[in-house]
């Protein structure tokens, strides 16, 4: 209750927290707001903003802008926040394996974990997208996937130095099991900067699938800003808006997220927090 | 006021942010240092005497500040002097020393640097730099540390923690202070280094004709060192006069119930406690040797923890293991817990072999022996509630929650605490009540074996009796056989059927509590006993008979 209470009172989390709102609400209403198909043509070509029924201007096929960022927002927001459970699922489990038992496990996880951190991220999820196929679940595994290391060399250090506590050590005299140690234990001691690095993670989830769909790889069934900027960087020059607005959204969007991973770490990181 | 006096508290109160459990941290405390004297404050936890000594050099936490009252430093009243005056008091005419010297120390810089720093900013205009280290290596070589040149050049994680005290003190005394204000500096140190550093600063404090003001919550400390005492509590003043006054002669119950605390105060009534039979516990030939990597060209560093040694437990027995810090005292008990595994040896427990055990069978053992840790405060999740804490043992061998936790709140009444407790978190409690949680924690599984690893070092002297008393108790009750781990031999006695004493890693002598307090063999064991604190005044159970005898 009292970590909510700071937050409340973090001013840049709580104005991340609000434009992160608003644009949840949007991905939310966007089947009202925009009932038709973005890919449908509703008006003219090259529309600028503010033109007729078309706030935000048309796109070279005629599409409507804001329809494409409302419904795109709902891509964004589903595939950074599902990239980021699959990543922290496989980042805390190696990273509790291997800092909770060490020696041999740690060795081998580890160097598990430095073959991914050794591959660049965005190139690996290329290659995935591209053999696998440009679907959703695709994508979303392939983030998960080239996401997870920095997760689990957080979660590790916590284990290592939560570990040798002596309450922890204390639990393991009491019986208690190796499983009910690591989850009942440590864990809710060490859940903090997770969760903190976790929210930092969606805001680069939603980067990566907008790269992605910049290239042409997300999902052709799905609208997302990536592909809108994509389809629109050849005709900049002509029309700006058909590739500034989509990125003013993740421009926003990433900030708002970033600010509330800030303020959930200024909270949650009782030093920080008891300043206050 | 006369030209004696060095400083002069009148009627100070430090005002509490609101919410806080009282409104003045301490109300209405006057007190006085002079020249050329000790005063010793004394209280326990929470009775305001740090307080007191951060007021004077205004180093209070945030939203607390002095209400009211005056503060004279040499006449002049420093209670509303500007930050630049403070500042250049600080480190310079009035200095500190706190207790932990670790935490205290800046972990990355070389401690001759840290000694000049204190000298520069001090010393205008700028010295050269050969002048202060000059100074640098006199004032190492002044408190009494070997090799000046070389120890300058050290961090603070090279130094054990009797030699970061004394780089403290080094630090303090660079500018030459009028007054030294030192909080707790030996509660943190194992009793021969306490034994050390007191007479380093006495002695300095001799040559200097400083004043010190000295808290310490030990009157076994106040009996050495001090030439007047100030009892505080609650955030007042109890009482205050001269060492002798209060010692023998206390007037206020407050004061008369911490100097009763004092371990070895009590005269010691030991009844025979007909410890007989078999060993219940059996270690053989226990060997542990730690080896820590220094580095890819360095050769790794090997430290011979525990050597070859043996220790029988009967039941119902209490074995205290007495050794300074790095003696191997801890790891000896951690080796019998099996929180650490030995290199050779072995350990027979109901004449079963406790370290061939894997898996199941040993989590089984486990209930038979639990541990009370040193430091109440890391030795609880703090985000568990304390009847979860008390009832996971339990329920983690199968017995139903419901009545784990009517146990759990059976025992916490038991160790002399509120039924209610078991739905709050640690957080809410007192170190000395932390501790009776771990206690009944450990005891909720009902072990033969309790080790109990330095279980009431970090507690204030009064709450150690209290604890100790507790544990006397519950021995009785649950026949309990006890290996009691600590560093000061007054806490051994006051528990102990038999000592055995370790020195690096191996065992130098055993025997029964009352023959090594009266006949010590070892050189070793007879300074352990130099080193109890207040030995004059409060002797231990060997040395009160021999007092009486040539009386």
């Amino acid at each position: 209750m009292s970590t909510l209470k700071s937050f409340l009172r973090h001013p840049t989390g709580m104005i991340g927290l609000f434009v992160l709102l608003a644009v949840v609400i949007l991905a939310v209403s966007a089947p009202w707001l925009f009932p038709d198909d973005p890919w449908d043509m509703v008006g003219a070509p090259f529309q600028p903003p503010l033109s007729e029924g078309l706030w935000l201007g048309s796109d070279m096929l005629g599409r409507d802008v804001a329809a494409g960022i409302a419904h795109g927002a709902r891509i964004s927001l589903i595939i950074g926040v599902i990239s980021t459970l699959t990543s922290l699922i496989i980042g805390v489990t190696i990273g509790a394996t291997a800092g909770y038992f060490g020696g041999k496990v740690d060795e081998v996880m580890m160097r598990i974990t430095e073959l991914f951190q050794t591959i660049p991220g965005f190139i690996l999820a290329i290659l995935l997208v591209a053999t696998l196929g440009p679907k959703i679940s695709n994508v979303i595994f392939a983030i998960g996937i080239v996401s997870w290391p920095p997760l689990a060399r957080l979660t590790r250090a916590e284990f290592m130095r939560l570990r040798g506590r002596e309450f922890v050590q204390a639990a393991v005299c009491q019986g208690q099991r190796p499983l009910t140690v690591v989850l009942r234990r440590i864990l809710p001691n060490a859940i903090s900067p997770i969760i903190v690095t976790g929210s930092l993670a969606v805001a680069s989830a939603i980067l990566i699938e907008s790269a992605l769909s910049f290239m042409g790889l997300g999902d052709p069934n799905l609208m997302s800003w990536g592909f809108m900027i994509g389809a629109a960087r050849t005709v900049i020059r002509q029309a700006w808006w058909m590739s500034v607005f989509p990125g003013l959204a993740i421009l926003l969007t990433v900030l708002a997220i970033n600010l509330v991973g800030e303020g959930l770490n200024d909270t949650l990181n009782p030093r920080i927090s008891r300043k206050r | 006021m006369t030209d004696k006096t060095l400083l002069a508290i009148e009627n100070v109160s430090i005002s509490l942010p609101p919410g806080a459990d009282r409104p003045f941290a301490i109300e209405g405390v006057s007190l006085t240092v002079n020249r050329n004297e000790i005063v010793c404050l004394v209280g326990e936890s929470g009775s305001g005497k740090s307080m007191t000594a951060h007021a004077i050099l205004r180093l209070l936490p945030d939203r607390t500040g002095v209400a009211q009252g005056s503060i004279s430093f040499n006449g002049n009243d420093i209670a509303k002097a500007d930050e630049p005056t403070m500042r250049k008091l600080r480190g310079g005419a009035i200095s500190m020393i706190f207790q932990e010297p670790l935490s205290a120390l800046n972990p990355l810089a070389r401690v001759g640097q840290q000694i000049a720093e204190s000298i520069i900013t001090h010393t205008k205009p700028a010295p050269s730099r050969e002048a202060v280290d000059a100074r640098v290596q006199e004032l190492i070589r002044g408190v009494g540390l070997p090799d000046p040149v070389a120890l300058a050049r050290s961090f603070p994680f090279q130094l054990s923690g009797g030699q970061r005290q004394r780089i403290m003190i080094a630090m303090a005394m660079a500018n030459n202070p009028a007054l030294l204000l030192a909080d707790e500096p030996t509660t943190a140190l194992d009793v021969t280094t306490q034994k050390q550093i007191l007479a380093l600063v006495k002695k300095l404090q001799a040559e200097r004709g400083m004043g010190v003001l000295l808290i310490t919550h030990d009157f076994g400390v106040v009996a050495d060192v001090a030439d007047r005492v100030v009892v505080m509590r609650n955030g007042r003043v109890v009482e205050q006069g001269t060492v002798d006054e209060v010692l023998r002669n206390p007037k206020d119950d407050y004061t008369k119930s911490l100097i009763a605390a004092v371990p070895g105060a009590r005269s010691l009534t030991r009844t025979d406690r007909k410890i007989t039979g078999e060993p219940l516990l059996d270690a053989v030939g226990l060997n542990k040797t730690f080896i820590t990597k220094q580095g890819m060209f360095l050769p790794p560093r090997r430290t011979d923890a525990v050597q070859n040694i043996s220790l029988g437990l009967k039941a119902r027995e209490t074995v205290a293991i007495v050794g300074e810090s790095g003696s191997g005292k801890s790891t000896l008990g951690r080796l019998i817990m099996r929180l650490i595994e030995p290199d050779t040896g072995s350990v027979h427990f109901g004449g079963k072999d406790l370290l061939s055990q894997r898996g199941e069978r040993l989590r089984q053992m486990r209930r038979k022996i639990q541990i009370v840790f040193q430091d109440p405060f890391a030795a609880l999740d703090p985000r568990q509630k304390v009847g979860d804490a008390i009832a996971g043992g339990p329920i983690a061998y199968g017995t139903p929650a419901k009545e784990a936790m009517a146990d759990a709140k059976r025992l916490l009444a038991r160790v002399g605490l509120q039924e209610s407790a078991a739905s709050r978190y640690p957080h809410e409690f007192s170190g000395g009540q932390r501790q009776r949680i771990c206690i009944a924690r450990a005891l909720a599984l009902k072990p033969s074996v309790l080790v109990a690893d330095e279980a009431v070092s970090a507690l204030d002297v009064s709450v150690q009796a209290q604890v100790l008393q507790l544990l006397a108790e519950l021995r009785e009750e649950m026949n309990l056989a006890m290996i009691f781990i600590t560093h000061d031999l007054r806490v051994a006695a006051e528990i102990a059927d038999r000592i055995v004493v370790m020195r690096r890693g191996e065992i130098v002598e055993q025997g029964e509590t009352q023959m090594i307090f009266q006949n010590p063999s070892d050189a070793y064991t007879r300074a352990l006993l130099d080193a109890i604190p207040g030995r004059a005044m409060f002797a231990g159970p060997g040395a009160r008979q021999a007092e009486a005898a040539s009386a």
